[in-house]
């Protein structure tokens, strides 16, 4: 399943037609970290994406040590057929991209978890809290750096 | 009364007793508790993780008013185990097993929504013999999973000693079919491993759609009396009517999903919308509700599994022959890479839409994914709480977390 | 018949037999409600100790006496202690004033069932009926956690509230009578009819509200929000364990016995019965437990009502319905033969 379909891809395309790339990218576009929440709306506003489906953080380090993040969305549209929209940012070591709980109040959870277990920072984000690690957690379990035998001091 | 009389005009409708905007403009989940109403006396109730009615560990904090709930503050995670990391180690015919143990209540749909996702990434065409076993398992397990939701929904409302728990007995009664449907298929009653990424392992059993066929007959025949200790009682009805309302647009907004997000209203169904396995050819009529209540998640349950009924008795007759297992292009099922890429597929789990995002190109040249992530239904419930609790009574929290059918393992992971 | 005229000895003569008596029947009731809940949920209830698991109860209490006696460290000791004590006595006290037999001529030996046959029978029952919600506060209140204190809350509210209905519909059968003294009251149904069909609509309303009533009293489902264990995990029993958790447990099944007697006696006739006066203890049985069948038929197949709910009913459709009983009654009683005194 392409991560966006062509009537999608071209409406979006036409609203954002300099930040874009020419060509869908199968694995979903890229979108620039300040179209974000824009793309997110104009989603949801005037394609009828209104279900809100997962953020998936992933980490990539770098050969040159330095720490590379990718934030994908995906939204759908509850009707028949139905169609899911993803689309990815990439960022940089700082890890920060704007949050969607305005727009999406299912993106409180999701976004806590990803920041959680990836430790991307979520912009403007009510409540960034961890939510399933222990609040006293050090580190982020879902980055490439953390090992997977990492010890932690016994449970309190 | 409102009754007009004979002469001059109608009086205004009454006005809406109940608030009816959509909760996202009525309710502040992260309310500043220190800028409540100095008057009041809140109390801070800790419920779990430990306590009876969670439904696992999960812990949520409330802040009562008396009794009625001002604020919640769920805390998840006391059953967090790490697949996810887990899941960037093990290669992808080792995870079915793991997926298992997500959703414990329903882990064939997991297994289901896992290999999916390989095949879909890897675009293996599934045979139609599998396609067609694997859509009666989901419903099965559907019917199971339901029945042991309105069993503990009783126990919520009904109390361990008391009518619910009479209720929940009756559903375990019938659930214990469909486990033993399921065990003389894989061997197992709980944690299959059935699935593979091109098909099933298990092929089906001499006798076993018959035995099937029979279940069904029981089942059915068994249906209408829940309907008769729940529909048909007048505190049950009082219980759930008008409790834990979610309005469509907020549950869309918050990704609820499965017969939770049906009962607001909305008619999407992945089964239907989106078909996998062999659902596109029996046709699936889609439950809806609109009131968005206790009593429509209940409704809507109860119609999925008449409808679950509907579609095994359609396809367990002619399972089509052949081979159980796709020979292309995986040749051996141990050996699966998927390259890089990102891919999401999904299907509707008895809870709702399971999701998994699977970026490809992980160790060992894709035998393990890079990322992982699973898009738990109940993850997306449970983030539904802070959001409909408050304004309503400590006894109807329960009923409220019990409605949302929430499965700890699944929202934890 | 001289010593027996002796209150003090007649109340221990008659006394020692009732308290055993109900002691054992309430044990045995809960072997019995096990059991009958097993049957109505499809499996079988106890089977392993004695016959039919009849000696279940025995050996709950063995278990209890050996769990360690924990009391918080926050709570306050002294009521902690004293809470588990007044519900079995309470609920023994009401049994106090009850005719478990007797003859209806008016001699002597009518009063050799009753442990104290006093004049104000009724107004002793009720009394001592409404108390039952001291001890549950004390727990709720000496625990010294969210849930019990909750729970205790709960309980002062719906045991107040439910004590006008009770009181109201008891008010049917004395005012009807004209009688505050339960034997008097059994004596009047024997010579009239029952209670439940005399005042023919009122009787039959007034024993349903007061059957209603004593449930709520007793914390039955689907009154037993004080004691809702899906949300308030075991109401004001969180912190009891061993004994003194085995003596609230003991306490609930006498107080639900009680309760079926106690109405049984005002509306059913007591031990009034076709047969001679000798068999009118059996009578009282078979009443008090028909009404404690039902009582645990309902238990095992209804839900539980809110606490807003229960509050509903209780001042909107209990306490005018039942005033308005009253009100009826005491017409009737002018008018129909039966009721003149």
């Amino acid at each position: 399943m392409a991560a966006l379909d062509a009537d999608t891809w071209a409406a979006l395309r036409g609203a954002f037609p300099s930040a874009l790339p020419i060509d869908a990218d199968p694995s979903g576009p890229v979108v620039p970290v300040d179209l974000h929440v824009a793309v997110a709306r104009f989603l949801k506003e005037s394609l009828g994406f209104t279900m809100y489906v997962t953020v998936v953080a992933s980490h990539w380090p770098q050969a040159d040590g330095s720490d590379r993040f990718e934030v994908a969305t995906v939204l759908r549209r509850p009707s028949n057929p139905s169609v899911t929209a993803a689309w990815r940012l990439q960022i940089g070591p700082e890890a920060e991209v704007p949050t969607l709980f305005p727009l999406f109040a299912g993106a409180d959870w999701q976004e806590r978890e990803q920041f959680d277990l990836v430790g991307v920072r979520f912009t403007g984000h009510p409540d960034l809290r961890r939510l399933m690690m222990p609040e006293d957690w050090e580190g982020h379990p879902l980055r490439k750096s953390y090992a997977i035998d990492t010890p932690h001091p016994p449970w309190r | 009364m409102g009754s007009s009389t004979s002469h001059g005009a109608a009086p205004p409708p009454p006005a809406p007793t109940r608030d009816v905007r959509p909760l996202r403009m009525r309710v502040n989940p992260f309310l500043d508790i220190d800028q409540y109403d100095p008057e009041a006396d809140l109390m801070a109730l800790n419920m779990g993780p430990q306590h009876p009615s969670t439904h696992g560990v999960f812990r949520i904090k409330l802040f009562i008013d008396g009794e009625v709930v001002v604020k919640a503050v769920p805390y998840p995670g006391y059953l967090h185990r790490g697949v996810e990391k887990l899941c960037e180690k093990l290669t992808f015919a080792q995870l079915v097993p793991i997926v298992d143990k997500h959703d414990y209540v329903a882990p064939m749909t997991n297994e289901q929504a896992i290999v999916r996702v390989v095949e879909e990434a890897l675009k293996i065409e599934v045979p139609r013999r599998a396609r067609v076993l694997r859509t009666i398992l989901a419903e099965l397990q559907r019917i199971a999973s339901h029945l042991l939701w309105l069993g503990t929904f009783t126990l919520d409302i009904g109390g361990t000693i008391g009518g619910g728990a009479s209720v929940m007995m009756y559903t375990f009664r019938e659930r214990e079919l469909i486990l033993d449907l399921f065990e003389m298929l894989t061997g197992a009653r709980f944690h299959y491993n059935t699935h593979t990424p091109g098909g099933n392992r298990h092929d089906v059993p001499v006798g076993w759609p018959e035995r099937v066929k029979k279940v069904c007959d029981v089942i059915a025949a068994r249906l209408p009396e829940y309907t008769a200790a729940c529909t048909d009682n007048d505190v049950f009805d009082l219980r759930s009517r008008g409790v834990g309302v979610i309005d469509a647009a907020t549950a869309l907004e918050l990704g609820l999903s499965g017969p939770n997000l049906r009962a607001s209203g909305v008619d999407h169904d992945l089964r239907r919308d989106a078909p996998y396995h062999a659902y596109d050819e029996v046709g699936v009529n889609v439950a809806v509700a609109t009131d968005g209540d206790c009593w429509a998640r209940y409704i809507v349950r109860m119609a999925e599994m008449e409808e679950s009924l509907r579609i095994v008795r359609l396809l367990i007759d002619d399972i089509p022959q052949g081979p159980i297992t796709a020979l292309k292009p995986v040749k051996l099922h141990t050996q699966i890479k998927v390259p890089a890429g990102q891919h999401y597929a999904a299907i509707d789990t008895p809870r709702g839409e399971l999701g998994t995002y699977l970026i490809g190109g992980g160790a060992e040249k894709g035998a393990a994914a890079f990322r992982l992530k699973i898009r738990p239904p109940s993850l997306h419930a449970m983030a539904a709480l802070p959001w409909i609790l408050p304004g309503n009574t400590v006894s109807d929290v329960v009923a409220i977390l019990g409605s949302l059918d929430p499965i700890m393992g699944e929202v934890d992971r | 018949m001289t010593l027996l005229s002796n209150p003090w000895i007649h109340g221990l003569v008659v006394g020692t037999p009732v308290l055993l008596v109900f002691l054992a029947a309430s044990a045995l009731a809960s072997w019995w409600e096990r059991k009958f809940a097993g049957r109505m949920q499809n499996r079988l209830g106890p089977t392993i100790v004695g016959p039919f698991g009849i000696l279940q109860p025995f050996a709950d209490a063995l278990k209890m006496m050996q769990k360690e006696d924990i009391v918080p460290r926050a709570a306050d000791r002294a009521l902690f202690n004293l809470a588990p004590v007044f519900p079995l006595a309470l609920a023994l006290a009401v049994l106090a004033v009850v005719p478990f037999g007797g003859s209806w001529a008016g001699d002597e030996w009518s009063s050799a069932l009753v442990v104290a046959d006093l004049d104000i029978g009724v107004i002793w029952v009720l009394a001592v009926s409404g108390l039952m919600v001291f001890p549950t506060w004390m727990a709720g209140w000496a625990s010294s956690n969210k849930y019990t204190l909750l729970a205790g809350m709960r309980s002062v509210a719906q045991g107040v509230s439910y004590e006008i209905p009770l009181v109201l519909a008891a008010m049917v059968p004395v005012v009807a009578t004209g009688e505050l003294s339960l034997s008097g009251i059994v004596a009047w149904q024997a010579e009239h009819g029952w209670l439940v069909f005399w005042p023919p609509g009122p009787g039959l309303f007034a024993f349903v509200i007061f059957f209603m009533a004593s449930l709520a009293e007793a914390n039955r489902i689907p009154f037993d929000i004080p004691e809702a264990e899906s949300e308030l995990v075991a109401g004001v029993l969180v912190e009891y364990t061993g004994l003194k958790f085995g003596l609230f447990m003991l306490a609930e099944y006498t107080h639900t016995i009680a309760a079926s007697v106690i109405a049984s006696v005002l509306f059913l006739g007591g031990a009034h019965g076709p047969m001679p006066e000798i068999f009118g203890p059996m009578w009282l049985v078979l009443k008090a437990s028909t009404l404690f069948v039902i009582i645990y038929w309902i238990r095992w197949s209804w839900y539980r009502f809110r606490s807003d709910q229960l509050m509903d009913l209780c001042w909107r459709y209990l306490v005018p319905i039942t005033l308005v009983l009253v009100m009826i009654t005491a017409i009737m009683r002018g008018f129909l033969p039966g009721g003149a005194s």
